[in-house]
């Protein structure tokens, strides 16, 4: 499912020579779906939402030499950084006392609620079909926003451990969330 | 551990999750530059964590928050 139209390689090809001209193509072309994404993230936090896309397209700039320029995969990097930024962030924001505003269910606008929440009880449904090894490393590094060495040291395995329980973990899961409809 | 072992592959999960320490995040990006494998694979991975992130979004809005380490909420 990815957001990029087949037209737009040509002007990745165009834009290999201009770094500039890639920023704006990145922020054009990628830039309100890598918000999509970053809100789902964020909680709905709209405001720290932007601000993530807008370093994850300022890294994208740095690292412009040595990106892809293939679509998909420029795609799949931007969605990597963004969240990494994401998790950086929570994990900032976590080791102080957080204030919780309430959502503004008008400000929060969130179009298809009855969609997200069938998405959230599809996906957490599936998760508890998953092994013991393969939910466990799953929930003790993404979802906890921790770093396998991270989650290696909780759980008390190898670090080499973790990468491969994920590995196929998240190849089991995302079988089964294809079956139910929800992953492409 | 060397770009072509099984390894190296192993790690395009938990860079699509963005959960690699840091040096193995830059060691595997290179491995990525070269690898079909890896980058076909990166591509099929790429809406997971954001299908990951509907179970964070309806746990953070639980009573006991999303981050109590002495359960297992699932
Ligand atoms: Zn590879």
């Amino acid at each position: 499912m990815l957001p990029v139209p087949r037209h737009l390689d040509s002007r990745f090809e165009s834009a290999e020579t201009d770094d500039d001209v890639l920023v704006e193509v990145l922020y054009q072309e990628f830039g309100p779906s890598l918000l999509r994404h970053v809100r789902k993230a964020t909680g709905n936090d709209l405001q720290w939402a932007e601000d993530v896309v807008q370093e994850t397209i300022l890294r994208a700039w740095r690292n412009a030499g040595r990106l892809h320029r293939e679509p998909g995969l420029l795609w799949a990097w931007l969605l990597t950084v963004a969240r990494r930024i994401v998790i950086d962030g929570r994990r900032k924001r976590g080791a102080r006392p957080q204030e919780v505003e309430p959502a503004d269910a008008d400000a929060v606008s969130v179009p298809d609620a009855s969609e997200q929440a069938l998405e959230t009880m599809i996906v957490t449904d599936a998760l508890r079909d998953l092994s013991e090894e393969h939910r466990e490393v799953i929930e003790h590094t993404y979802l906890r926003d921790r770093t396998i060495s991270e989650a290696a040291e909780i759980l008390g395995i190898p670090p080499g451990t973790v990468k491969s329980r994920l590995y196929y973990g998240i190849r089991a899961l995302r079988r089964i969330l294809k079956e139910r409809g929800v992953a492409s | 551990m060397s770009p072509s072992s099984r390894g190296a592959h192993e790690d395009v999960t938990a860079y699509a999750l963005g959960v690699l320490d840091e040096e193995d995040h830059q060691a595997f990006e290179s491995h990525l530059m070269s690898c079909e494998e890896c980058q076909a694979e990166l591509r099929e991975l790429s809406e997971v964590p954001g299908l990951l992130d509907a179970v964070r979004r309806d746990r953070s809005t639980s009573l006991t928050g999303p981050l109590d380490d002495d359960r297992t909420p699932l």
